[in-house]
């Protein structure tokens, strides 16, 4: 899937299997983790404090970080901060932010610095599994929780066509986004609307991309209000 | 006195001779205008004295329309009737006290009634009360009065020396206004002395100042000559400024010691309020787990009891209203959660103040929950979305479905609790299954709410 990525220390990746670096501060966490990780993903590193990852990434580059919000080290940004400290690989290495974290700040932060999708840690095995995969194919993914968040956030009335594109989400962008809020999988949502999976996921990175790019006014207050920039 | 809290305030009457002094007067003393004229009138005989007083209210009292314009952007006018007073006093002292500092100036020697609990403070509480609002006014008319009685008694030839009275009573004056100032920094807290309406303070304390270094200055040069005055004068500043040097550090040191002290102690409150939460739910829930560990299905449901109620105090915003959609569906679905074992996952974008219809909807999302999750099995995905316009609430599980033709027409849970009575306020409600799973979705419009409100 990373055609590019020719100069990675050791292997590209045989094709279908995924390398993964795990950071999270807790040991327990991360063996679980592994544990419950499908055999089509590699986990080729660990790091639990943001210098560590930062380091372990630079050294691995990995296709896919499954990034804890909450770290300790660094300068207390957290998962931002190793983001922040990983900016060169970006495009390569891609980030999916895991999380016990219920408050918007923590999850919209990591977005905003790059993150490619959230997931809270109590999903099971195989629902992280296949969102390390969307990941890696250069998806985002949403859980419900984020799809709520991105809804109050850009609020749910359609844009206008002389709306910045940028500052609101399109009528079809909403639906999406209200579907997978009341727990959809892309594949249901696909089939409510009529539409192609491959569709669902170009609308749902198009709000990713929307929600890290967007500097609408409504968006900064709704982040100011809660204290995210 | 107990005719007081009924008195209207004095002003200026429009039904008026002259300027309206009279009548008004009359209101404010409930006396009949007649009289108060024919008073003021031969008082004017006495001296004057009449003409002056009817001068200086003229003056000094507002007409009625200014004074209610006056009332109307200033609640608290001193004038205003002395019955609002009990109760705003502790009111103002807890302000003060827990750091606006932004006491009403009028307030000044309002001791440090009740929330300090100084030795002190016990006595006279109805001077407390009554001086909060008047205490200037009293102060300044019992010097008046002291003036005039001092004028009397020179006339009747008593020998009083103004050389010695007039300074000492600059003195006591000087004295009295420093020490208003330190008793109202006392009120608001040592801490929050820096932050204190730092102007009047200062103003307060250089006039006190003043006055009492005029006083005795004026006392000590009646002994001496100028020359020896100014030299003692140089020597005691001298002398001060010695002091305030020597004394500085120890002072900022002390100050800085008091301030590390008091953090601590508010880092060490914190700690302590963490701590007590902690051991009152979070390990009491772990002892639990550990000797429920046999059962699978109560260890979850403890795990997410707790879960929950962590969450809630951790990232509950507490600026935030309770009581809204969003809490009370927060609320129906912890409830089934607890009642049935399984997840309940609630996303919830707006929120709306609860009505009668609203609670339907939550009543109705609460059986379709409770549906959800005995014949689903799972997670149950609970959405709401409230605008100005609408609520809507969906219900999700993933369990092999039912078709509702073939629920017995005796089984009330669909037929009646969500459909009937959501279509009973005005809403709506749909049920979509499939073998993947079932969805129950809840719609009321706000007009409907608004009906529901007013039947």
């Amino acid at each position: 899937m990373n055609t590019t990525q020719g100069t990675a220390a050791g292997s590209a990746g045989r094709p279908g299997t995924v390398r993964v670096v795990i950071v999270d501060d807790h040991a327990i966490f991360r063996s679980g983790l592994k544990a419950d990780l499908d055999a089509s993903i590699h986990v080729v590193g660990e790091a639990a404090t943001v210098e560590q990852a930062i380091a372990v990434i630079a050294q691995q580059r990995p296709d896919v970080v499954l990034l804890d919000v909450h770290l300790p080290g660094g300068l207390g940004g957290g998962g931002r901060e190793v983001i922040a400290g990983s900016a060169a690989l970006l495009p390569d290495t891609r980030f999916l932010a895991l999380s016990v974290s219920d408050a918007a700040e923590d999850v919209v932060a990591v977005i905003r610095a790059g993150a490619r999708g959230y997931v809270t840690k109590t999903i099971s095995g195989a629902e992280i599994t296949d969102a390390v995969h969307r990941v890696a194919g250069g998806d985002a993914v949403f859980s419900p929780r984020l799809a709520g968040f991105v809804l109050d956030a850009f609020g749910t009335a359609p844009a206008d066509i002389a709306d910045d594109e940028l500052d609101k989400l399109s009528a079809r962008e909403l639906e999406v986004m209200r579907l997978i809020a009341r727990g959809y999988s892309y594949k249901e949502v696909a089939k409510e609307l009529f539409i192609s999976i491959k569709t669902v996921e170009t609308h749902v990175s198009a709000v990713l991309r929307k929600l890290q790019l967007s500097s609408r006014h409504e968006l900064t207050k709704w982040a100011a209000e809660r204290r995210l920039l | 006195m107990t005719t007081l809290p009924a008195r209207p305030p004095l002003a200026r009457s429009s039904d008026r001779v002259i300027a309206g002094v009279c009548s008004g007067l009359a209101v404010h003393l409930g006396w009949p205008v007649k009289n108060v004229r024919l008073a003021m009138v031969l008082a004017s005989f006495a001296g004057g004295a009449g003409l002056v007083f009817y001068a200086w209210l003229w003056i000094m009292v507002p007409t009625a329309d200014e004074a209610a314009r006056r009332n109307a952007r200033r609640p608290a006018s001193p004038i205003a009737p002395a019955v609002s007073q009990p109760g705003q006093v502790p009111a103002q002292a807890i302000m003060s006290d827990g750091g606006t500092s932004a006491g009403p100036a009028g307030s000044v020697p309002a001791g440090t009634a009740g929330t300090h609990g100084t030795g002190g403070t016990a006595g006279a509480p109805w001077f407390k009360v009554r001086g909060m609002r008047y205490g200037k006014e009293i102060l300044l008319g019992s010097g008046l009065l002291l003036v005039a009685g001092i004028m009397i008694a020179q006339m009747l030839g008593v020998d009083v020396s103004l050389g010695t009275l007039i300074p000492a009573a600059a003195v006591l004056g000087g004295a009295s206004i420093a020490w208003m100032q330190l008793d109202e920094t006392r009120r608001a807290g040592l801490v929050d002395k820096t932050k204190a309406d730092q102007a009047g303070g200062w103003g307060r304390l250089a006039a006190g100042l003043a006055l009492v270094v005029a006083g005795v200055l004026v006392m000590v040069s009646g002994s001496g000559s100028w020359e020896q005055t100014w030299l003692a004068l140089l020597a005691s500043v001298a002398v001060l400024g010695g002091v305030v040097l020597v004394l500085l550090p120890w002072a900022l040191k002390f100050w800085r010691d008091l301030e590390a002290e008091r953090a601590g102690r508010i880092r060490e409150t914190e700690r302590a309020e963490i701590a007590a939460h902690l051991h009152d739910s979070v390990l009491q829930t772990l002892a639990l787990i550990q000797r429920r560990a046999g059962n699978e299905h109560d260890v979850v449901r403890l795990a997410r009891a707790q879960e929950r109620e962590l969450r809630g105090w951790l990232f509950q915003d507490p600026g935030r209203e309770s009581g809204q959609l969003s809490d009370r569906i927060k609320a129906v679905a912890a409830e089934v959660e607890d009642l049935l074992g399984n997840a309940v996952e609630v996303v919830s974008v707006g929120d709306a103040t609860m009505t009668e219809a609203h609670e339907a909807l939550v009543q109705a999302s609460r059986e379709a929950m409770v549906n959800a999750s005995r014949h689903g099995g799972g997670t149950v995905s609970v959405y709401l979305e409230a605008s100005d316009g609408q609520a809507e609430v969906f219900i999700k599980d993933r369990g092999p479905g039912f078709d509702l033709g073939d629920v017995p027409a005796d089984r009330l849970g669909v037929r009646e609790s969500i459909i009937g009575r959501m279509k009973r306020h005005g809403g709506s409600a749909a049920i979509l299954s499939t073998g993947n799973g079932t969805e129950v979705r809840l719609r009321l419009p706000a007009a409907a709410e608004h009906a529901e409100g007013k039947s």
